[in-house]
């Protein structure tokens, strides 16, 4: 369970203070499919940086299964990303250096796994993507769908409880941003992880289970509905 | 690990053209620092034997206790005895490591052709005795004419300069003088039985070696004024020359004992030398190994910023970042010292080739420059500049680790 607290953040612009969000409240239960939705500009990716654990609130709480994020060390944040966060990014970023499989295996070498153990589950999380055929082909031989359906196997590959994804399909055509819809709300059906994700476009939004509308930095709508189940 | 090892690799691979600068200059680095180490070995070893040998110092020098220090003023009351040199070969020749102990006994004069003279220094030598302390010096020393003989002790080896000042040959005839210890005035006469080379000009035209027993009738005494010592393996000095002088002591002798290098001046000033050119060509390899290795690495990661980022995301520590660009640096130190001694090696393989020869300052004659390979010292400068890789690498990593990992995910 995820719950932001009177969140604020501010960005300084030289003399000028941009409030990138303001007072946000939201409980994100586990399992959950969530869409935060908003025009450009209005915070999501400050929101998402907050629960993924890479970013601090200037005012407020962020709450990791009880825990609040802001009291642990750089050291814990890394281990709480890393066993319990996926991360989906606009730009896909994986390693370049790196196969499909190997960048599947990435999070679970960080945690110390095996690379024997890690190869296993990397190759099971590819299945789920369909994309065992080109394991083996590093990022630049891939298309754009089939690079963010391995940032997919990638955020999925260590069981994480939540996995987060900035605007996933902004770099991606929109019947390839469909199946990619399509394909993260699969697996959070099939394993219970809770989704998180961006956008900015309206299309995507028929699977959502919940919508969380977020303009000028502020929830205008879906930010407590769910707070009680 | 290895997974890190293997990424580290494929990064070092990513900008070739930028990672092969960086790589050859660690090479050429350490190819010059090899090149020049196996040059001072060959040459620290040649200067050893012709120190030991050719200068017929031995290993270990035994002198009266004061010899070194009051000898010069008072050389009569500094000397060895008959007994006390008998006591030393009886109680050294037991030592399995010692190959030879002879006595010696150095002195000057004038030297004199009949018609004019001139001053000379004199070694003393036991022939026979002196032919085994030089080993094969004592045959690849030029020499016109015979060397000393037991049973011919007036016949002396003249340095070549004097010999020629003094119109002398091989089979002439001259005097030598000199003062014995009580202060009379002695003259014997001396036959040259050859005529050697003693590679610098500056003794050339002094030196003469003469039978032992002819420098102690000429100076009239039955002692000596050095013991040499030679021992099988030159690396045994040190230890030797401990052990030597407490049995000595222990069994009376008032002695003190000089090793080789300490008695070689010519070896401490050339190696004095090497060792200055040495700092100083390894100072520039550090510094040029340190700044491209930091450079290339500070511009990796300033490129890699957003990869960094990512994996921060994914849970990496700052510790990791650290760690990742750490081992990509010391791979680069390691992969440049490995194209380093292929380099050294090349170059080993082509002065052997070439056999080029030059005439080093002080020497007669030109000799050949060798360059020993040294796999030991190799690994060890490897061991170092993947070290020192490692750390330029480290420096520039950690402040890319230490940064806001959405600031890094932003960048572009
Ligand atoms: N690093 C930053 N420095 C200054 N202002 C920022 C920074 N990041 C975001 N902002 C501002 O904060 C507001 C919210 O940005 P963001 O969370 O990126 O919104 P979205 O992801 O919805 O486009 C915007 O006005 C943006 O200009
Ligand atoms: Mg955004």
């Amino acid at each position: 369970m995820i719950e932001i607290k009177q969140v604020g953040n501010t960005y300084r612009l030289g003399e000028t203070q941009v409030h990138a969000l303001r007072g946000v409240n939201l409980t994100i239960q586990s399992g959950e499919f969530v869409s935060i939705w908003g025009p450009s500009g209005s915070g999501k990716t400050t929101l998402l940086n907050l629960i993924g654990a890479i970013d601090e609130p200037t005012r407020g709480d962020v709450l990791f299964d009880g825990q609040n994020i802001g009291h642990l060390s750089d050291n814990k944040r890394s281990e709480l990303r890393n066993h319990t966060l996926g991360f989906i990014f606009q730009g896909f970023n994986l390693v370049p250096v790196l196969t499909a499989l190997e960048n599947v295996m990435l999070p679970l070498q960080i945690g110390g796994m095996s690379p024997h153990k890690a190869r296993k589950v990397a190759e099971d999380r590819l299945a789920d993507v369909k994309l065992e055929a080109v394991a083996h082909h590093r990022p630049d031989k891939l298309s754009g769908g089939q690079r963010q359906r391995v940032s997919i196997a990638r955020a999925l590959a260590g069981n994480p409880s939540v996995v987060i994804a900035d605007e996933p399909t902004a770099n991606l055509d929109s019947d390839t941003a469909m199946t990619i819809i399509s394909l993260m709300h699969e697996l959070n059906q099939k394993e219970q992880t809770t989704f998180v994700f961006s956008t900015h476009d309206d299309r995507l939004l028929g699977q959502v289970e919940r919508l969380i509308r977020l303009e000028d930095g502020q929830i205008v709508e879906g930010g407590s509905n769910a707070s009680v189940g | 690990m290895l997974q890190w090892v293997k990424i580290a690799f494929r990064n070092v691979l990513r900008n070739k053209r930028r990672s092969f600068v960086t790589l050859f200059a660690i090479a050429i680095g350490f190819s010059s620092i090899s090149l020049f180490n196996g040059y001072t070995d060959n040459t620290y070893e040649g200067l050893r034997q012709s120190a030991i040998q050719g200068e017929g110092l031995g290993h270990l020098t035994v002198f009266k206790k004061g010899w070194n220090e009051f000898g010069k003023l008072n050389p009569a009351q500094y000397l060895l005895t008959q007994a006390e040199v008998q006591k030393i070969a009886q109680l050294l020749k037991e030592d399995p490591s010692v190959v030879l102990v002879t006595p010696q006994l150095h002195g000057s004069g004038l030297v004199g052709n009949g018609v004019q003279s001139t001053i000379f220094i004199a070694s003393g030598v036991v022939p026979d005795e002196d032919r085994l302390l030089r080993g094969e010096f004592a045959t690849r020393r030029p020499i016109v004419g015979g060397t000393l003989q037991t049973d011919k002790p007036y016949a002396v080896e003249m340095a070549q300069d004097l010999a020629r000042q003094l119109n002398l040959s091989p089979n002439g005839d001259g005097t030598i003088m000199a003062s014995t210890f009580d202060g009379q005035m002695n003259a014997l006469g001396i036959e040259i039985a050859g005529i050697y080379d003693t590679g610098t000009a500056a003794t050339n035209d002094k030196y003469i070696r003469i039978p032992f027993s002819y420098a102690q009738e000429l100076y009239d005494t039955d002692k000596a004024d050095r013991v040499i010592v030679l021992l099988n393996h030159w690396q045994s000095t040190l230890p030797q020359k401990e052990r030597i002088a407490t049995l000595l002591s222990q069994n009376g002798l008032e002695v003190e004992i000089k090793t080789w290098n300490e008695r070689s001046q010519f070896f401490v000033k050339v190696k004095g030398m090497f060792d200055m050119i040495f700092a100083f060509i390894f100072s520039i390899v550090l510094i040029i190994v340190l700044m491209s290795v930091a450079n290339t690495m500070s511009m990796a990661v300033i490129e890699r910023t957003r990869e960094i980022g990512t994996l921060r995301a994914l849970g990496l520590k700052q510790r990791g970042v650290s760690l990742m660009f750490a081992l990509e640096g010391a791979m680069m130190g390691g992969l440049g010292c490995l194209v380093g001694v292929a380099i050294t090696v090349a170059g080993c393989a082509l002065i052997v080739a070439i056999g080029p020869t030059y005439t080093p300052p002080g020497s007669s004659s030109p000799i050949p420059l060798i360059v020993n390979l040294l796999p030991q010292a190799m690994a060890r400068l490897t061991l170092f500049l993947m070290t020192l890789s490692l750390l330029a690498a480290i420096l520039p990593a950690r402040r890319a680790a230490k940064g806001n990992v959405v600031e890094s995910l932003g960048h572009v």
